[in-house]
């Protein structure tokens, strides 16, 4: 008996699988045939109106003699030559076995209201048959998204241990109305499925001052988010965005190494980026890489292209391949500290939009601009950056080359940059750290940067289009840039990082 | 067992397809009643362009009689409040039907599955 039910089951499912594209395919017949349907209705009345109107001819012409000389029919096969006379008389059918006798121009006016009728039947088959297209197409590209074609990406992560991930408590949103002594607890909310194992948060309590202080910076972010809005087009930037502000805040702020939850800003926006930089820990170095999520694949499974997250202990970086080959990937910890050194420079956070790199409004877009290309990377030129300055100009141009640059010239900046303006770049999360505290020039950027995260487009587009910077040279596909990526990136992490927070923690000093 | 149960389904089967029948065709009487609303609809409006000077005729049969303007407005109306009466009468029939439809299906659903449940035994205990 259980057999036969596992059975029963397994075709069950075997079905249901085969079943969307069958449904699909269903819907989309039954759409084609309303629509066929409803094109030979319009037909049907076209002709109706057409008969009508040659009609109306008729009417017209016909009083005009008192007689006509015609061939009568007479019986289905035979005409007879005869007389049409009274001309102006005619015995009209209202309908419903109704008939009235009226002259030629009351026949006429009364064609006129038939044809008005007509004309509403075919107003509204149109808008059937607009209607039921519009479904057909909607159909269609549904097709397409759960497709392999389509440009939506799943994301998933499988968790296989619960428990290995989880280093505290999880996390609740944060409440507007909670007290300053209340403990911050972050929750994510789920789009993704299986998301659970990526939850985790460690919780802590602040002191109050440092409450008050984190207050601050969240109604900072908030605004932030607000330009931010305006200028990027990437909900996940955004995100990304104020996950690292918020981190890097916390981070600011527990220095004594207490943990920091990311604050309720997160906003669920179905990248997963967004959850892991919540997952930011402030001060403890090692503690954030462990937690960072990891490595996503890309994998045309399931019909959409899925991303598979693991948790991973190397780096924290997450690059992520969306249909349009386009790659995220941002340091977490480099953007929390860079946007701690920026928030506690100029109170300003990183809104600055990653613009489009063509755009040349400053000479330090130049720099940004021409950028040298090793291994695959966009690597600004030594010498420009070191006198990189960022005024108004966005930042980052850095953004488009990977983190791993970043932190090799973070490496190098942090020693040599004199820089004024923090740079509200995205990626160039080390840039700015170094940035900011040497250089407290006035930054009046009207641009924000919309994420923290490297957003490499296969194909430059018009610096027009205010979007994520693109690195001029034409970078190689995603697939590839991530193995490429992957592999240098994971090395260089742990290394750097304990550089970088050292750094960072100098310059605070 | 299986077979007691199998042969209830069957006959259960058929009620529901006489039932669906009888559904369809009370849905094609009102569509007809429909196009007779809009029919009349047509005519009352065209006898309102008309005057009393020409004459209307009704055609009854091989047979076109002569009617009054006004009367054969009356006529009309009256007609028109008689089909939408039956208009509302198959609309609580066709309801009324799917309501026991529905009921049908479902006992129907029940005892197949008690019919495949039954096989299923069958089948395990041979």
């Amino acid at each position: 008996m259980a057999s036969v039910h596992d059975q029963m089951a397994a075709a069950g499912k075997v079905k249901r699988s085969k079943d969307l594209p069958q449904g699909v395919e269903r819907l989309k017949e039954e759409h084609r045939k309303v629509v066929k349907d409803c094109r030979s209705q319009i037909e049907h009345w076209k002709k109706v109106e057409n008969d009508y109107e040659s009609l109306q001819e008729r009417l017209r012409t016909l009083p005009d003699k008192l007689s006509y000389d015609i061939m009568v029919p007479f019986g289905p096969l035979a005409f007879m030559p005869g007389k049409l006379v009274h001309t102006n008389e005619l015995t009209v059918l209202l309908g419903d076995n109704w008939f009235a006798k009226c002259s030629a121009k009351q026949a006429d006016a009364l064609v006129e209201h038939r044809k008005k009728h007509v004309k509403n039947t075919l107003d509204d088959l149109q808008k059937v048959m607009k209607n039921f297209q519009n479904r057909a197409d909607f159909t269609d590209d549904l097709e397409k998204l759960t497709g392999d074609t389509g440009d939506f990406v799943d994301i998933r992560e499988e968790v296989i241990n619960e428990e290995e991930v989880t280093k505290g408590k999880h996390r609740l949103a944060h409440k507007a109305n909670s007290k300053p002594k209340q403990v911050y607890l972050l929750e994510l909310e789920e789009d993704k499925e299986k998301k659970e194992g990526d939850d985790e948060r460690t919780t802590g309590v602040l002191s109050e001052e440092e409450l008050w202080a984190r207050l601050d910076e969240l109604e900072r972010q908030e605004e932030l988010q607000d330009e931010r809005y305006r200028y990027t087009r990437l909900d996940s930037t955004d995100t990304n965005g104020e996950d690292t502000t918020s981190s890097s805040e916390e981070e600011k702020e527990a220095d004594g190494g207490s943990d920091v939850q990311v604050n309720g800003h997160q906003k669920e926006n179905g990248w997963l980026p967004t959850s892991i930089t919540s997952q930011m820990n402030g001060t403890n170095g090692s503690h954030p890489e462990d937690e960072e999520e990891e490595d996503c694949d890309e994998e045309a499974g399931n019909g959409l292209p899925t991303i598979y997250f693991s948790h991973t202990a190397e780096f924290k970086k997450v690059r992520i391949n969306t249909g349009k080959n386009t790659t995220l990937k941002f340091s977490e910890r480099n953007e929390q500290k860079a946007q701690a050194k920026r928030k506690k420079k100029s109170g300003k956070s990183n809104g600055h939009s990653p613009h489009e790199s063509y755009k040349i409004t400053s000479p330090a877009d130049i720099y940004r601009v021409f950028v040298d290309l090793v291994n695959g990377e966009p690597i600004p030129r030594k010498s420009i950056l070191k006198s990189r300055s960022r005024e108004n100009s966005m930042c980052s141009d850095t953004s488009e080359s990977s983190t791993a640059d970043f932190e090799e010239r973070r490496a190098a900046f942090g020693r040599s940059w004199s820089h004024d303006d923090a740079t509200h770049s995205d990626t160039s999360d080390g840039i700015t750290e170094e940035e900011s505290p040497t250089g407290t020039s006035p930054r009046t950027n009207g641009r924000f940067e919309a994420f923290t995260g490297t957003v490499i487009e296969k194909d430059p587009l018009p610096c027009s289009i205010p979007h994520l910077t693109i690195a001029p040279p034409a970078l190689p596909t995603i697939p590839e840039r991530k193995l490429e990526e992957v592999g240098p990136e994971a090395p260089q992490e742990p290394p750097k990082r304990m550089s970088k927070f050292k750094a960072t923690q100098l310059h605070q000093k | 067992m299986a077979e007691a149960i199998h042969k209830k389904l069957q006959s259960e089967l058929e009620k529901y397809q006489q039932m669906q029948k009888d559904v369809s065709k009370s849905m094609s009487s009102r569509q007809k009643l429909e196009a007779q609303l809009t029919e009349n609809n047509i005519v009352k409006e065209e006898l309102a362009l008309l005057d009393s000077q020409n004459t209307v005729y009704k055609l009854i049969g091989p047979v076109l009689v002569k009617q009054d303007l006004d009367e054969a407005k009356a006529t009309v109306s009256k007609r028109l409040e008689y089909i939408n009466g039956e208009i509302q009468r198959y609309e609580s029939l066709l309801k009324e039907m799917e309501r026991k439809s529905e009921q049908h299906r479902e006992v129907l659903s029940s005892l197949q599955q008690e019919y495949q449940r039954a096989q299923g035994q069958a089948v395990g205990k041979v």
